[in-house]
Parts: structure tokens; C-alpha cells; sequence
């Protein structure tokens, strides 16, 4: 895609994110090209879409598509993904002698589907399978964002599966992915809680002023756009490079800048910002969440640090 | 500048160039002194690097011709910098003082006089300073008050400034001065390049807390100076100091990154075993390689000829913060260097946490960042 055509498509998902969600945004984005946009580009079409479905407050099965799209499987319509247990980047599957075990999420998507691909952790390796849904218990749950319509999916001692191609699954590339998307969504929906905040502060008067004009105010969301902008250059960076460790740190970094960017926000905008008749708490909880999926800020930051202990080596840089 | 954005082959041709005449010349480059050595040491480190880097042609790359220069792409200087921070050859600080002042004297002095100083200036031939803080002017820049009147053939200086960094050593001076009134604020300001041997200039050093003198006070007892050695417009010395401003926050703080991150691998190789807390560890790598990869960008845009502004605020906060945080990991790791250490390398750790306190201080604190931030970038209107 050239920028005047890459300008259009995003013009196109701006629209279709905040008009629509869930199974409506998922025919939107079918009809605007978007599943072939994401085999042909993925960094195009991962970086365009979920910083809008974060400002927008939106869900789509897009997280799933492009979890098939890293482990090689093109996703046919009667097929969804199970991701890993909140927290979790481990397969949400493990192999044995006893059958397959499934311990996993999936989004609203997966729903009403035939088979499910559950991506299990086994002797030889990740290895993708095709799961009849009617073997696995999906329970939907609220939490603490019911609009984004997680599911648990639970399976036990499961044998009626099919071994999909590739043989070995790239899990490690379909984590990183993932984590580059989410992290996207996580900024899209920081700006939008920035700008929320500015909003409202530029407008609401005490003591004779705006409040935007008191420091206190405006070094808060100074702060807020530098937490925000350091998740952003990491993510730039992490798309020159594409390595597990390169997506990791742009998604911790914007799951930790997200609750940064929540709680300054949500100080500036102070009472109206704690009730539900402002959109605020939407993004406070939607951040929750997806800083949950694919490992937290926290979990994953405590890895990196394990892991560069055990080396004695920081992560590769990128060359300037 | 030439806003030449180079391509991608010239960069890596000079990368691997340089390296492997660094793999060559690292016996006679290296510092002979143990850990981070003393202020004169350390200059005279710089001195010896920035002339053979010069002299096999590497210093002049991305520079333009009309001051010494080979042209070619910025890249290359940032490059440069790191290649030699990373490897230990140069004090990062002392070093990016090109970077800073070099730009300015291109854009604003006399053909001329760039094409004569600018050269002495790379080669390590020279050292400059930049006279900018006073005593009564430290964020409120505008507020100077170190005076220039005008005489038949030029300027006569009086006036004091202060946080003058390497004044001691310098042979020159980008010096800020009032020529308007005091009420004229920003636009009464004009910028002049002083000899530091004029008469009538006196240097007193700083003592500061981590123990490397590098800060002076600077007097100026009625200097005389030509008007040729006007930068810019008079009266017009704002520009120049806003145009200024942007460098210190692009390839200089590249440079400090590449330091940063040397000293967070030593860190990682020194530790006792179960001393470095992972999570900890974890977060200061991703605030140093946030700002590498903000950094990097910076330099990519300046090397496609874009001119730098309030962005690079954004720049400057998260370096103060990753180098905060890394030190301060430093000190929690190494406890017993940091604290009763008296070899060198302990004295290392110890002057550069005590260093770090000023990140959030020098160039700009960053309150003013965050000012610049908030009007400039976040467009939130009038303080007042």
C-alpha cells in the first residue's frame, strides 16, 4: 500500500471502529478488505486498525486473526483461536498421553463456530489443532469489562482433535504479534484517554481559569504524553526488527504506560471522570484487560529481567 | 547543514568502516587512567580521540565541506559518537559539546568565521563553552542580563554567567547577552562568539557534588569584541538559542544512551548473584531502549533535513528518566561500591549516581520540559 491508499483505509476502519463492534465490525472489516490486508501487510494492517479499535472502544475477532495469520493458518469463517489464560503466554493447551487439556480465553468470536484451533504445548513442540467446539466448555464472563466479551475455554483429556499444518507452530511469533497489536490497542486507547483529559481540562473553569492553565494540571499530562510516546517508539522500533523480545517490550511498556496515562487522566478529570456518563471508565477497564492478554506488564517485564540475568547480556539492539 | 539523508549502504559502509579502524587503533585510543579518570584526564582523552578521529577522516564525515567537513549523512555523527562512547574511548558529556555547538555556528556565524573555527572545533584542537545560565537566570532564559553595549567596531561585555560547562578549558564562548532593555525580555537578546582570552574574562570552577569540576562561573569585565563575531541578528539571539536547544536534545543525548547502555551491561556483568532485582532490571531496560528507539528516530528525521523542535522535550524527559532509573538500580545492586567504595571503579559507580541527580537539573530541567510539552505539544494555551 502506498500513504494515499494507506491514508484511505485508515480513513475507512476510523469510521467502521466507531460505528460499529463486535459481529458487526467483524462483516465491516471483511467487506473493507482488512483479513487481506493483514495476509498481504501485517504491519500495515496491525498498525493501522488497533490503535483505532482502542480509541474506539471497540472489539472484532482481529486478535484472532492474527494469531492464525503467525502460526500459518489462513482463517476460514467457521474457525476461531483460544488464546492463553489471562496473564499467560504459555500454549493454551498441553499434549499428553492423556489427550489434549485446554486452559485458555477466547474473544466473543469464537462463539457459534465449529472447530476452535487451540495451539498446545507437546513433546515435539507448539503444535496447532483443530478442536470441534462442542468438545471445549466455553463460559462466557463479565469481569471487569463485559463489552469486550471474553469467554473462558476449558477442555479435559480431549482426543477428537486434527493435527493442523505447519506441523510445528510458530507460537513464538504469534505471541509477538499478538503483543504488537494489543500493545497498538493499549496506545490507540491511551491517546484517547489523553484526549479525553485535555478535553476537560481546557474547558472546566475554577477559580476564574480554565485548569489547563495550572501546572500541576498540565504537568500531569505532559507526563501522560511522554508515558505514551516511549510505548509508541518502542513499538516503531519493534516493527524494523519483529523479534519476541522487541514486541514484548512494546507491550509492557504499553500496558504499564496505560495505567500511568488511566490514573493521571483520570485525576484531571476528577469527579465527572469517576462516573459512568463519562466514557473514561470504558478505557480504564478495556486497559485492564488487554494488558492482561499475552502476559501483563508486569510479568512480562519480570521475564525480560530473568532472562537478561541468566544471559548477562541486555536484548539486541537496533542498529541506528 | 547539507540535510543530506544518506543513503542506507553509506551509513552501514561507515559503520563497518569505522569499527574496524577502531578495532585497529583501540590499543593507542584507549584511556591509560583506571575507571573514569579526572576532568583533565578526560579532556585530554577527548583531545587525543577527536584529533585522530579527524585526522583518518571519520570526524569530518557527515559535516559540511565549507567547515572541514566530508558531507554526507548526520547518521554518521551519531554513529561516531556512539562507536566511541560504547567502547569507553570518550566521556559521552564532553564529547557531544560538538554536536551542540558546531550546528549553531554553521547556521549563524560568518561563512568565514565557520569555516575557520568550526574545523579546530572537530579536529579537539579547541574546546568551546556555552555561555547561557546567570546567576538570576537559570529557567527563565528570556530574563539574561549579562550586558552588551555597542562600541565604534563592536561589543563591550559585562556581566556574569554561570553552569558554564567546561569554561575552564574552553579557547571560545557562545555567549547569550542583553542588548535591548531588560523589559525587551526574548527579544532583546543577541549571541556573540568570545574569545576566552579576551581580557577581562575570568573563569572560577564549580565545586560539585560528584567531584568532577566541570561547571565554572564566568565574568565578563568589560571584553571587547569585534562585530564580526556577531551570530545571527542582533537583538535576534533568541533564534539562536532556540535553534540550539533542539541539538542538545537530539545526537547528544544519542550519544548519552550509547553510555547508558554500556554502563547497564557492566552493571549486568558485575553484580553479586541474586543482587539485581529482575522486575527492576527489566523496567530500566525498557526506559533505556524507549528512548533509543524515540532517539533513533530523532536522528533519522534530522538526517532527512527536518528541522528539530519542542519534540525533542519528549526526548530529553525520558533520558532523564532512564538515567535516573539505572543508577538508582546501580546503587541498589552495588550497595557497598556505592557507599565505602574507595577503588576506582567504585568511585565510578558513585561520581556517575551522583551525576545522574542532575538529569532531571542540566539542559533544561525537566519542568520546563514539561512546560514546553504542554503548551507546545499538548496545545493546552496560557499558563497564567
Amino acid at each position: 500500500m502506498d500513504s494515499v491508499d494507506l491514508e484511505l483505509f485508515e480513513q475507512s476502519l476510523a469510521h467502521a471502529t466507531s460505528d460499529y463492534s463486535g459481529h458487526a465490525l467483524d462483516a465491516a472489516l471483511e467487506e473493507l478488505g482488512w483479513p487481506d490486508a493483514l495476509a498481504i501487510e501485517p504491519p500495515a494492517a496491525i498498525s493501522t486498525l488497533f490503535p483505532l479499535q482502542g480509541a474506539n472502544n471497540s472489539t472484532s475477532s482481529a486478535l484472532d486473526h492474527v494469531v492464525l495469520h503467525s502460526l500459518g493458518l489462513h482463517p476460514p469463517p467457521a474457525r476461531g483461536v483460544v488464546l492463553p489464560a489471562i496473564g499467560q503466554w504459555d500454549p493454551p493447551g498441553t499434549l499428553s498421553s492423556d489427550g489434549l487439556q485446554v486452559n485458555g480465553l477466547a474473544s466473543g468470536a469464537l462463539r457459534g463456530l465449529e472447530f476452535a484451533v487451540v495451539v498446545a504445548a507437546a513433546e515435539r513442540g507448539p503444535t496447532a489443532l483443530a478442536v470441534p467446539s462442542a468438545s471445549l466448555t466455553v463460559a462466557r464472563v463479565d469481569g471487569v469489562d463485559p463489552n469486550y466479551g471474553l469467554s473462558l475455554v476449558t477442555g479435559e483429556d480431549i482426543r477428537t482433535y486434527t493435527e493442523l499444518e505447519p506441523a510445528s507452530a510458530d507460537w513464538a511469533s504469534a505471541v509477538a504479534f499478538a503483543r504488537l497489536a494489543l500493545a497498538h490497542e493499549l496506545v490507540g486507547a491511551s491517546r484517547k484517554m489523553l484526549e479525553l483529559a485535555r478535553e476537560h481540562a481546557v474547558e472546566r473553569m475554577q477559580f476564574g481559569r480554565p485548569i489547563s492553565s495550572f501546572q500541576a494540571i498540565r504537568h500531569r499530562l505532559a507526563d501522560t504524553l511522554v508515558a505514551i510516546e516511549m510505548a509508541e517508539a518502542l513499538l516503531d522500533g519493534a516493527w524494523l526488527d519483529v523479534t519476541p523480545n522487541s514486541a514484548a517490550m512494546a507491550k509492557a511498556v504499553a500496558g504499564r504506560q496505560a495505567r500511568v496515562t488511566g490514573r493521571h487522566c483520570q485525576q484531571v478529570l476528577a469527579g465527572i471522570g469517576f462516573t459512568t456518563e463519562h466514557p473514561l471508565h470504558l478505557f480504564v477497564r478495556r486497559t485492564l484487560v488487554l494488558d492482561g492478554l499475552f502476559g501483563t506488564a508486569a510479568s512480562v517485564t519480570k521475564a525480560l529481567g530473568e532472562e537478561m540475568i541468566r544471559v548477562a547480556s541486555l536484548p539486541p539492539l537496533l542498529p541506528l | 547543514m547539507t540535510g543530506s539523508g544518506g543513503s542506507a549502504t553509506d551509513v552501514d559502509d561507515f559503520r563497518s568502516s569505522v569499527e574496524s579502524w577502531l578495532d585497529d587503533t583501540q590499543h593507542m585510543l584507549a584511556p591509560e587512567y583506571p575507571g573514569s579518570g579526572t576532568l583533565d584526564q578526560q579532556m585530554a582523552q577527548l583531545a587525543k580521540v577527536k584529533r585522530s578521529a579527524y585526522d583518518a577522516g571519520w570526524m569530518r564525515m557527515g559535516w559540511p565541506e565549507r567547515v572541514g567537513g566530508l558531507g554526507g549523512s548526520t547518521l554518521m555523527r551519531a554513529y561516531l559518537g556512539e562507536a566511541l562512547t560504547t567502547r569507553g574511548l570518550v566521556e559521552p558529556g564532553l564529547y557531544s559539546m560538538t554536536e551542540v555547538l558546531a550546528p549553531t555556528m554553521i547556521e549563524y556565524a560568518a561563512p568565514q568565521l565557520a569555516a575557520t573555527v568550526v574545523p579546530a572545533l572537530l579536529r579537539g584542537d579547541e574546546t568551546w563553552c556555552q555561555g547561557f545560565s546567570e546567576p538570576g537566570t537559570g529557567s527563565n532564559l528570556a530574563s539574561l542580563s549579562c550586558r552588551a553595549e555597542r562600541t565604534e567596531d563592536g561589543w563591550r561585555v559585562t556581566g556574569q554567567k554561570i553552569w558554564t560547562s567546561l569554561a575552564q578549558y574552553a579557547q571560545r564562548c557562545v555567549l547569550l547577552t542583553r542588548t535591548g532593555t531588560m523589559e525587551s525580555a526574548h527579544r532583546g537578546i543577541t549571541t556573540l562568539f568570545v574569545d576566552m582570552d579576551s581580557p577581562g574574562v575570568a573563569v572560577r570552577p564549580i565545586e560539585t557534588m560528584h567531584g568532577v569540576d566541570e561547571f565554572s562561573e564566568v565574568f565578563f569585565d568589560n571584553v571587547e569584541v569585534p562585530f564580526a563575531r556577531t551570530l545571527g541578528e542582533v537583538d535576534g539571539g533568541w533564534a539562536v538559542a532556540m535553534d540550539l536547544l533542539p541539538y542538545e536534545r537530539s545526537t547528544s543525548l544519542w550519544h548519552r544512551a550509547a553510555f547508558l547502555h554500556r554502563r547497564l551491561q557492566d552493571l549486568l556483568e558485575t553484580a553479586p548473584p541474586g543482587a539485581l532485582e529482575p522486575a527492576k532490571l527489566g523496567e530500566v531496560t525498557q526506559l533505556l531502549y524507549a528512548f533509543r528507539a524515540r532517539s533513533r528516530a530523532t536522528q533519522h528525521r534530522m538526517a532527512n533535513g527536518e528541522r528539530l523542535g519542542p519534540e525533542t522535550s519528549l526526548d530529553k524527559v525520558m533520558l532523564a528518566t532512564a538515567e535516573q532509573a539505572i543508577f538508582d538500580l546501580a546503587a541498589d545492586t552495588l550497595t557497598s561500591e556505592v557507599t565505602i567504595g574507595d577503588d576506582p571503579t567504585s568511585e565510578r559507580w558513585r561520581t556517575e549516581f551522583l551525576y545522574a541527580r542532575a538529569a532531571t537539573i542540566y539542559g533544561g530541567s525537566v519542568e520546563i520540559q514539561r512546560n514546553i510539552i504542554a503548551r507546545r505539544l499538548l496545545n493546552l494555551g496560557s499558563d497564567r
